[in-house]
């Protein structure tokens, strides 16, 4: 089977992107039987030297653009692809990875599935699973049309990190001032705060609906600096605008895998829960005994989370002032 | 500016309790017991375009909304309400087959709609829908119809009668910029977005039209190209240990020395 890795390399996670390619390559594709070549797209000229050392394949395209615009990768793709023949393209999690698998697809007339949990492809056929019906369901689809597109669902394989290749094959390309037709203008990058270190904390504490204000979220993001947790918040907080977006789990934002986390206010919507589901040990903490994510935890206080919180610090002082 | 919004209104699976979900010999799951609703990036999308119109009102410019579901009749209620926040226009397409992981078939649909119907300026969709979650449809509409697309958008303002400005998500930040239309924007993650509820007033005065009813036999629809196989049920249950203990300081103590403090002391 003929692949190419595709990673956009011109925001800032293009290791993140080709250690989760290399991770899903690991898992679910023969290497006998596989011939692979990653493409990098990059905007800035600084950061072509790092790029061979995130190719997560035998081969390298390395495309210079203008600017990350999903047109612009597009447009490169299809000069540099034009007379290929692969069978398979893997794209990253991200936003940029699921939008361009489906066009490109589209434009290939192959076939797309996007948030990918599993695979298991031949050269002419693939059978792909992903979630449905908000995370409660898992679907399988046979992908009949080469070449087949794919984009991984978000922490559904570990990052793999790259093996330095002495012998990696790296062609050049530069596609500078090609896409003069995009209708863009007045263009702001706005970065935020990088929500990686959210993926492997040891201890998360996230809030849910039942927190119901901004107060409450400050509060429990009080509580978790003071117990040195990290923070997390479910989409209804975020989308209320009660905490920032960035600190979204669940099937949008971070897949996360603490040892401990604890839930406080959170009903358990499966999507949500998606992001907190590889936890080791989960503690929910909740008004509500009927509430989806009693049963779907490893222990459960059924108390107002403000006072059991509360409660709970004055432990964690207790113990740290006897330790110091 | 003629800007359609299409939504997709699902049963609010949430409602289910673990006996309710099972797949059938057709690959389904039977929902028609529980209400349906819109996903929050439908609710966004349509929230945002009657922000667009307010600010065309205080701009003294013309932004006419029209909205279009290709649903059984399920989602005539919203329908209703959109005409109550007074949406020009409101259309039902009449599904004839199972949609719900037919990603280009719905877009096929709505790109004939745009080109063969009802010209429109832009097209808003939430990003995914509820039960199919296929994220594809609104990628797919911009490409059949050869528009640009703004993917994850959050915010949208109007620039001037052929420009909007648009803030979208992209990884690791947000990209803000004016673009032309036309153009198809699929909308995310977009905070303070809840769709507003419609006066009694409007609802007597506007919320009564007739919705426009198409069958889908109007429209050519294409092979897909992924085939559903098959459903699993994912069952996520844990132990769920409940804590006893007279109060919240009594359970808040077992909790830390039975389970917090051995696990955070483990190196």
């Amino acid at each position: 089977m003929k692949f190419k890795c595709i990673i956009n390399g011109c925001l800032s996670h293009t290791r993140a992107q080709a250690e989760e390619l290399n991770g899903f390559i690991s898992r679910f594709l023969d290497p006998e039987a596989s011939d692979g070549t990653t493409i990098i797209f990059y905007s800035q000229k600084d950061e072509r030297k790092a790029l061979p050392g995130l190719v997560p394949t035998q081969r390298a395209e390395l495309v210079r653009i203008d600017r990350y615009h999903p047109e612009s990768i597009l447009d490169a793709l299809a000069r540099i692809e034009y007379s290929d023949d692969a069978d398979l393209y893997l794209f990253p999690s991200g936003f940029a990875g699921s939008e361009i698998a489906v066009r490109w697809a589209f434009r290939q007339k192959g076939s797309s599935l996007v948030q990918v949990k599993h695979i298991d492809c031949t050269r002419d056929r693939v059978i792909a699973k992903k979630t449905a019906y908000v995370d409660h369901v898992l679907a399988t689809f046979r992908l009949d049309r080469r070449p087949f597109c794919l984009s991984p669902a978000r922490g559904c394989v570990d990052r793999l990190p790259i093996r330095a290749r002495d012998n990696l094959v790296v062609t050049e390309h530069d596609f500078t001032g090609l896409n003069k037709g995009i209708r863009a203008h007045d263009f702001h990058w706005i970065p935020v705060e990088h929500a990686k270190h959210f993926e492997n904390p040891r201890f998360l504490i996230v809030g849910g609906r039942g927190l119901q204000n901004k107060e409450n979220v400050q509060f429990l993001k009080n509580m978790a600096d003071a117990v040195g947790a990290e923070f997390g918040i479910s989409r209804a907080v975020a989308l209320n605008a009660w905490g920032p977006m960035h600190r979204l789990i669940g099937v949008s934002g971070t897949i996360a895998k603490p040892e401990i986390c604890i839930a406080a206010g959170v009903s358990g919507a499966a999507a949500f829960y998606a992001g907190i589901e590889k936890s080791k040990f989960i503690i929910a903490i909740n008004t509500d005994p009927l509430a989806r994510i009693i049963k779907s935890s490893d222990v459960v206080v059924i108390d107002d989370y403000k006072t059991v919180m509360a409660e709970l610090l004055k432990f964690f002082t207790f113990d740290g002032a006897n330790e110091a | 500016m003629r800007i359609l919004v299409c939504f997709k209104a699902a049963p609010d699976v949430e409602m289910l309790i673990d006996e309710d979900w099972a797949v059938d010999k057709k690959l389904k799951i039977d929902t028609s017991f529980v209400k349906n609703t819109l996903n929050t990036y439908d609710e966004s999308a349509l929230e945002i375009a009657l922000n667009l119109r307010d600010a065309s009102e205080a701009l003294g410019t013309n932004v006419e909304l029209s909205t279009l579901t290709v649903d059984g009749g399920g989602a005539t209620a919203i329908l209703k309400t959109l005409y109550a926040l007074r949406f020009t226009k409101a259309v039902r397409i009449e599904p004839q087959e199972d949609l719900r992981f037919r990603p280009a078939a719905t877009a096929a649909i709505i790109c004939q709609y745009v080109l063969h119907h009802s010209p429109q300026d832009a097209v808003l969709l939430g990003r995914q829908s509820d039960i199919g979650e296929n994220a594809k449809t609104s990628l797919l509409v911009a490409e059949m119809l050869g528009w640009p697309c703004i993917s994850q958008a959050t915010h949208i303002e109007l620039a001037d009668e052929n420009h909007l400005m648009v803030t979208h998500q992209v990884d690791d930040g947000h990209i803000r910029q004016r673009i032309r239309t036309p153009c198809v924007f699929s909308v995310g993650d977009a905070p303070c977005t809840s769709l507003r509820v419609p006066t009694l007033r409007d609802r007597m005065q506007y919320g009564k039209k007739a919705v426009d009813v198409l069958s889908v036999e109007d429209f050519q629809l294409p092979v897909e190209t992924e085939t559903l196989t098959g459903l699993e049920i994912l069952r996520h249950a844990r132990a769920g240990v409940i804590i006893e203990g007279k109060n919240p300081a009594e359970k808040a103590r077992v909790l830390y020395e039975e389970h917090l403090k051995p696990m955070l002391s483990q190196k």
